[in-house]
């Protein structure tokens, strides 16, 4: 509803208006450390820690790569045991295990080849997410301490995937959205997120999505549907990193396409993070929004501790008749 | 000074000044006395004119007529000289020999077009020095006409806009901001039926027709009892009665509308209706120039207006009066293939009055209404596998009943009451995606009664002071039927409470003093000082910076305490040259409790499990300032200069981490100034130039990265100002000649004999010196980081550069 009334308000801003690059003194902001750690059922735990800089700070690659927090002391206790999880960076990776890693982490392989990029993670099975157990993580870094707690919570089965040609123009057949199905539990208060990931090669065999990439308004929570069967349509995303812009701007899967999708669960914490991070980035120079901060979870920085399960499908995207 | 009269202001203390004020006047009165009254109309068409003075020159004292052209002056027996004036019309003089009380209708005819120089009057009349309003002016129709306007749309509220303590919104926007108040705390009211979004076009063109408007005033402080309901200021304005005498049409064709208005008697001298139309028409002419390629391709916009009104007068003793307004916003998105969504998006008003006055005596004059408003907002979208509409609006029944008692020529009362009935549909979604259909359980409506009664006595304390004093009783409550969702400490939900119709969930009740005092100083200043504490029970609750048809209206409720407005405004008010120039200076302290702000990351699609008020956050504001104000009313030249210096804050403890913030409406500075002048009969040139402090905005000061985007951490609500805005419009009129040269056939003598059509054309250039005045700041990231282009940039969106437009308008 927005886009319409921004689509008419350009109108006019086509007829009369203009923009123009201006310079803004903005006060400068204190540096905050940012966790963006999750943790799922039988994965290890990922935390990528880095800092926060003033909004006109430089933007080249090296500057990017200074973001990365090093040598912080971060423990994860799982109601029993408390373990230290150490840091790995990726001047230290095989060039063969750069892929894998970066299908875990989800941060670009090309950044992992170019920058020297710090996580903490485990390889210790002890560490490993379970359904139903929460997890409480503790980072001391920098004379800062940030802690925050998460829960895994159970997975919501994916019933069926199925591709559904849009039509958009006259005898085009391959461009189409991927339908799902699923039956929310009878308890209210279900939190969802939908990733995808094409998996088949480009021209040039590079594979499609590197990573699994979330569609702006993957979040949803059941307000809408509690307990009912639910079918909902799922627009392709695009990573952060994409380099073809071409198919990052396509919002349609296309025919042939294999892909496999990620219904994620989690609570409603984690849930606010995820949809008001998406709102932020998505209504950034927004006229008809009130500018508002990512809801965090961690306590003394920012950011999110995230335990997430999910259910993960394949389709083929082969027309429905 | 304003901030230490506080507590000497509270309720309990004023009722018993109060009474005693009531009673004060009314024991003196052992002398018999008479009454003159009547009606005020204008000689041409038989529309009454609202606040006519009616003086008597022996006495030096006077009155004005009411909203229906009504007066009454309770006078000893004797003879007296009877001046009545009104602004734009020339004077009539009577003498009455007064023995009874008797009737006597007066019929002021129009000066010409071109105002003379100003006569020397010498009687003491109602004027800016003498009344006991503060904060209160009128709009001339007229000039309003002759000003700039963008696109050449002539607008009444823009025109409100140029008035000290009035802010605008950004650029070209039509909603107004009185003293601090947000656009929820404006009670619009159109022949006194509410008015709930006054704006076409995303805030662009207000919904008020100027060729249907008579007559046009706003309160903005020391607002009297007989208006309540909304605590910044009332906007209270007239339709026209019709033309009784005879019929008459007149429109005009503009860049984006067009007009067209039809006027005449049903029963000459006795009954008469208007009918009022307008509609853009950017859809009929763009549409089929814009390619299919485009992003706009498929869409339409349009909005029209109807207005229409008529009267029948029954006797001199009874009127009827119906009127109504009818406008819808409609936005479409359709393309050719079926496969494409569609959206239709209607929203706009509708009001209806009837209204009876009745003259119970010469001194009881009593005004009956009924109103109905409704405003609402639709979304349909539609596509081959997905329907969504949204809907919310609010719908009003209301009755009243004022009397105007004119007691005597020092004293006058005016007592009524008011009910309205209310029904809220905040947000109704309907949804269906594939084979569900989404279960929407929200309480889609929301009910509650409004009643007031108010009792205001006017009356000359010495003949220096004169007092306005009133109360007004206020009481509200919401009702079921309601379903109210509970919730545990965790937010998790536990159960709901059903209430059943009409069973009563909260109710308010609240008294509301209100005071005005004028003493003179002498023939030609005065001082005033005004003091009105005022509760509001329906609130706006509003995402965006604008005022948008989206903007939701909901009740007070248990959650959501009344907004409490008290205002504290004193002023000196001067005239020179005869009352030709009125100048003042008022200061004012206002304070503003419980306003509603949607809780910083709130969402409202997701409003599912949750009371209607569930989002919301509360906190309190206040606002400050100094107005100076220099008009001239009549002359060649005539306009006016308003300056305001204005401080307006909010404070919530849930937004901005509890700290205080600047108002979005709060300009430091505000400059107006309006100037037409009248070269001769045919040509009228007019310009206005505004310049106000830049709008606060949020913006971010860091960032930071989540799965490779940029995130934006803003601190310090409304922390930046961007530019200051200031514009310069012109506009000039060129009238065709009043007169035609007629031949006689006999004598061959040439006369002038006046012309019936009348047609002028406007010409206006908006922004005339094309700055680029701030509309909003954005920041732009483009590129990626492993690319190394990703670059941040702060960008300014200007709406207007320079935009000439043309206007033809015609009358017959």
């Amino acid at each position: 509803m927005k886009r319409i009334i921004l689509l008419s308000l350009s109108v006019l801003v086509l007829l009369a208006g203009c923009t123009k690059e201006i310079t803004v003194d903005l006060p400068e902001a204190e540096e905050q450390l940012v966790v963006e750690g999750t943790i799922e059922p039988g994965q290890p735990p990922i935390i990528i820690l880095t800092r926060s800089q003033s909004f006109f700070a430089p933007t080249d690659i090296n500057s990017y790569a200074n973001i990365f927090v090093k040598d912080a002391d971060v423990r994860m206790y799982d109601g029993s045991q408390t373990y230290v999880i150490p840091m790995f960076c990726s001047s230290q990776l095989p060039p063969e295990v750069i892929d894998s890693v970066a299908a875990l982490t989800g941060l670009d392989p090309a950044l992992l080849s170019s920058v020297d990029v710090c996580i903490y993670t485990s390889l210790d099975p002890n560490t490993y997410g379970v359904i139903g157990r929460s997890y409480r993580l503790t980072i001391n870094a920098e004379g800062k301490t940030l802690t925050s707690t998460t829960h895994i919570p159970n997975p919501v089965p994916l019933d069926s995937l199925w591709f559904q040609l849009t039509d958009q123009n006259d005898g085009d057949d391959t461009s189409g959205f991927i339908w799902a199905s699923a039956h929310d539990p009878d308890t209210a208060g279900n939190y969802y997120r939908v990733q995808t990931r094409r998996l088949n090669r480009d021209e040039d065999g590079n594979p499609k999505d590197p990573v699994f990439v979330a569609p702006f308004g993957s979040t949803s929570s059941d307000d809408f549907f509690n307990g009912i069967n639910v079918q909902f349509v799922i627009i392709k995303g695009s990573s952060a990193y994409a380099t073809d812009l071409e198919d990052a701007q396509n919002i349609h899967f296309m025919r042939d396409d294999t892909v496999e999708v990620k219904l994620i669960s989690m609570d409603k914490r984690e849930y606010d993070f995820y949809r008001s991070f998406e709102t932020n980035v998505s209504t950034q120079g927004d006229l008809f929004t009130t500018p508002t901060n990512v809801i965090s979870n961690i306590d003394g920085g920012l950011g999110v501790w995230a335990g997430l399960s999910s259910d993960r499908r394949t389709v083929v995207c082969v027309p429905v008749q | 000074m304003l901030v230490v009269l506080r507590p000497f202001m509270r309720i309990r203390h004023l009722i018993p000044i109060l009474c005693l004020l009531i009673l004060a006047p009314m024991s003196g009165a052992a002398q018999q006395h008479f009454t003159i009254s009547g009606y005020v109309k204008d000689t041409t068409n038989g529309e009454a004119l609202i606040g006519a003075n009616v003086y008597v020159k022996e006495l030096l004292k006077g009155t004005a007529t009411n909203p229906y052209g009504y007066y009454a002056l309770s006078l000893e027996p004797g003879t007296y000289t009877l001046v009545c004036s009104f602004l734009g019309f020339q004077d009539l003089t009577r003498t009455i020999s007064l023995q009874s009380d008797m009737k006597l209708n007066l019929e002021l005819s129009p000066k010409a077009i071109l105002a003379k120089e100003f006569e020397v009057v010498g009687e003491r009349r109602e004027d800016n020095t003498s009344s006991t309003d503060m904060g209160r002016v009128e709009m001339d129709v007229q000039q309003l006409k002759l000003m700039p306007a963008l696109l050449g749309e002539v607008d009444i509220l823009k025109t409100l806009q140029y008035l000290p303590g009035v802010a605008a919104n950004g650029e070209g926007n039509a909603g107004f901001y009185v003293r601090g108040g947000g656009p929820d705390q404006n009670l619009i009211l159109l022949d006194e039926a509410t008015v709930y979004n006054s704006s076409h076009l995303f805030g662009f063109f207000s919904v008020f027709n100027a060729d249907a408007v008579k007559n046009i005033e706003l309160i903005k402080g020391g607002i009297p009892a007989n208006y309540g309901g909304r605590i910044s200021s009332v906007l209270d304005i007239s339709m026209k009665d019709g033309n009784d005498k005879g019929y008459h049409a007149q429109g005009g064709i503009g860049l984006i509308s067009s007009r067209l208005t039809v006027e005449g008697p049903i029963v000459k001298d006795r009954s008469s209706f208007i009918v009022s139309g307008r509609r853009t028409y950017a859809d009929v002419l763009f549409t089929p120039f814009i390619p299919d390629t485009s992003a706009f391709a498929g869409s339409g916009y349009y909005f029209y207006d109807l207005n229409a009104k008529m009267n029948y007068r029954l006797s001199d003793k009874d009127r009827f009066y119906l009127s109504g307004y009818f406008g819808r916003d409609v936005f479409t998105f359709k393309t050719g293939n079926p496969d494409d969504p569609t959206f239709k998006i209607p929203w706009g008003n509708a009001t209806v009055a009837a209204r009876w006055n009745h003259v119970f005596g010469p001194k009881l004059f009593m005004n009956a209404t009924a109103t109905f408003s409704d405003y609402n907002f639709e979304f349909k979208a539609e596509q081959e596998n997905f329907d969504f509409s949204l809907f919310s609006g609010i719908k009003d029944y209301g009755i009243k009943l004022d009397f105007n008692h004119y007691v005597s020529v020092r004293h006058s009362l005016k007592y009524g009451g008011q009910y309205i009935y209310h029904i809220y549909t905040p947000s109704t979604v309907t949804a269906r995606s594939g084979e569900t259909t989404f279960d929407i359980d929200t309480p889609s409506r929301l009910h509650a009664h409004e009643g007031a009664i108010y009792l205001l006595d006017e009356f000359d304390l010495t003949d220096e002071i004169r007092v306005n004093a009133g109360l007004r009783l206020t009481t509200f409550a919401h009702v079921g039927p309601f379903d109210e969702y509970v919730f545990d400490d965790q937010g998790k939900e536990t159960g709901t409470i059903t209430y059943g119709p009409g069973r009563k969930i909260k109710s308010y009740t609240a008294l509301e003093p209100r005071l005005s005092m004028r003493y003179r100083l002498n023939e030609n200043s005065s001082l005033k000082a005004s003091y009105n504490r005022g509760q509001q029970y329906v609130h706006l609750a509003s995402f965006s910076s604008i005022a948008l048809p989206t903007d939701v209206w909901i009740p007070s409720s248990t959650n959501v305490k009344p907004l409490i407005g008290t205002q504290y405004a004193a002023g000196y008010f001067r005239d020179f040259l005869d009352h030709m120039v009125e100048s003042s200076v008022e200061v004012y302290y206002k304070d503003m409790q419980h306003l509603v702000e949607y809780a910083e990351g709130a969402d409202p699609q997701a409003n599912g499990n949750n009371n209607f008020d569930g989002q919301l956050v509360f906190g309190n504001g206040y606002s400050y300032g100094v107005e100076l104000f220099v008009k001239k009313r009549t002359g060649k030249l005539n306009g006016w200069v308003g300056y305001t210096w204005s401080k307006t804050m909010r404070k919530f403890p849930d937004i901005n981490n509890g700290e205080e913030f600047p108002s979005r409406w709060d300009r430091r500075h505000d400059l107006s100034i309006v100037a037409v002048y009248d070269l001769n009969k045919r040509w009228s040139f007019a310009g206005t130039f505004v310049y106000a402090t830049g709008q606060a905005v949020t913006l971010p000061v860091s960032r930071y990265f989540i799965e490779g985007r940029l995130v934006s951490e803003y601190t310090g609500r409304n922390g930046y100002r961007m530019a200051p805005y200031h514009r310069l419009d012109l506009g000039v009129t060129l009238n065709n000649r009043t007169t035609r040269k007629k031949k006689d056939k006999a004598t061959g003598e040439v006369t002038e004999v006046p012309r019936k059509w009348r047609s002028s054309w406007t010409l206006s250039v908006y922004n005339v010196y094309n700055r680029a005045n701030p509309y909003f700041i954005y920041f732009d990231n483009a590129g990626t980081v492993t690319n190394g282009d990703l670059r941040v940039v702060a960008k300014q969106v200007s709406l207007f550069s320079i935009l000439p437009s043309i206007t033809w308008n015609f009358k017959f």
